[in-house]
């Protein structure tokens, strides 16, 4: 039984070493932004899928490779890793990921952006070029410019931004235009009650509203602490 | 002679049924048989057939919430979490993404949904 447990170590390393740099970065960008909305960063740069990759940072993969090793040849009797040596190359990691993606979002370099969005009650998934229809009762006029502000969601290529429960208001910049204010086709609402002399019919059409998303942005980078 | 009471015995005349019967049949023209032509066996289809969208309108939504539900079981399912645990950590993330956004990611943007299934079984 030990040795099952001291062979899948390195893995179970690996993977536990990206979800404790995870809820490193979620907490560590918790604490700074106003209450309750701080973004979290997950990186799905390819660095991290596997631990040997962080391709930048020779030094870090030696001091990963050094605590695998310690992991390996620790038995049961042994005292528990030392934690403060595995936080320092989480933060390590941390960092490095997060100067990453904070350089691609100052180059530009991001590629395509889509974002998840929150309007009039409902998700949609958005990036550039999309058209959304919204339901219901909604202000904006015809032809007016948005921002959409309600992002939950912001993902390239490489990196995602996670809003906790939404990003901060100048991160990601999401441009829409309003291009039609109609009715939806109109739907029959008949209800009866057999055998009981009910029936009843009425007609209804819901206001639609269709947005052309412009430009999904990132405007600022990633807060790190 | 001059009959004055036999003006009052006449009532307004019924609107002509033929129109009323035609909004029926403008729906039932592409029913099979009588269904088609005859009013009475018309306008039995007519209701039923509206009474069935009303509902199949509610029932749309229900069917969309399970669909995502079933997808994003397999997405999870596919990075050895389900979907329970993700909603969990979803929730304690406070991370407040609806099942139809999910259910896009898990599809669309599998990278996405990797990290998260991932992450949130940590947490």
């Amino acid at each position: 039984m030990i040795h099952i447990c001291m062979m899948s170590l390195p893995r179970r390393l690996a993977t536990s070493l990206l979800g404790h740099v995870r809820s490193h970065i979620t907490s560590a960008t918790c604490g700074t932004s106003s209450a309750g909305r701080s973004a979290s960063v997950l990186s799905r740069c390819r660095a991290l899928s596997l631990v040997p990759g962080v391709s930048s940072c020779p030094s870090l993969v030696a001091s990963l490779r050094t605590s695998a090793a310690q992991f390996r040849s620790a038995s049961y009797q042994d005292v528990q890793p030392d934690y403060e040596v595995v936080a320092e190359t989480e933060n390590k990691i941390t960092a490095d990921v997060v100067s990453q993606v904070n350089r691609s979002i100052a180059d530009r370099s991001t590629g395509r952006l889509f974002a998840v969005v929150h309007i009039n009650g409902k998700q949609f998934k958005v990036t550039d070029g999309d058209l959304v229809v919204v339901q219901g009762q909604w202000p904006p006029s015809l032809g007016q410019q948005l921002r959409l502000e309600k992002v939950l969601l912001v993902g390239s290529a490489d990196f995602t931004l996670l809003g906790r429960p939404v990003l901060d208001r100048g991160m990601a910049a999401v441009e829409a235009t309003v291009i039609e204010k109609s009715l939806s086709h109109t739907k029959t609402i008949f209800r009866k009650k057999k055998r009981k002399n009910y029936r009843r019919i009425n007609f209804c059409r819901m206001p639609l509203t269709t947005l052309r998303i412009n430009s999904v942005r990132l405007e600022k980078t990633v807060d790190q602490s | 002679m001059v009959f004055l009471t036999s003006p009052a015995w006449i009532r307004a005349a019924k609107p002509d049924k033929f129109w009323r019967r035609r909004r029926t049949f403008r729906l039932s023209a592409h029913y099979f048989g009588r269904a088609r032509n005859c009013y009475k066996t018309a306008i039995i289809r007519v209701e039923k057939a509206l009474s069935y969208a009303l509902v199949g309108r509610q029932q749309k939504k229900k069917d969309m919430v399970q669909l995502w539900e079933q997808r994003l079981e397999a997405g999870c399912a596919e990075h050895g979490t389900s979907l329970p645990v993700l909603r969990q950590g979803l929730m304690r993330c406070n991370v407040l993404l609806n099942r139809k956004t999910l259910a896009d990611l898990a599809i669309w943007e599998p990278r996405t949904f990797k990290v998260r299934g991932s992450q949130l079984a940590m947490e």
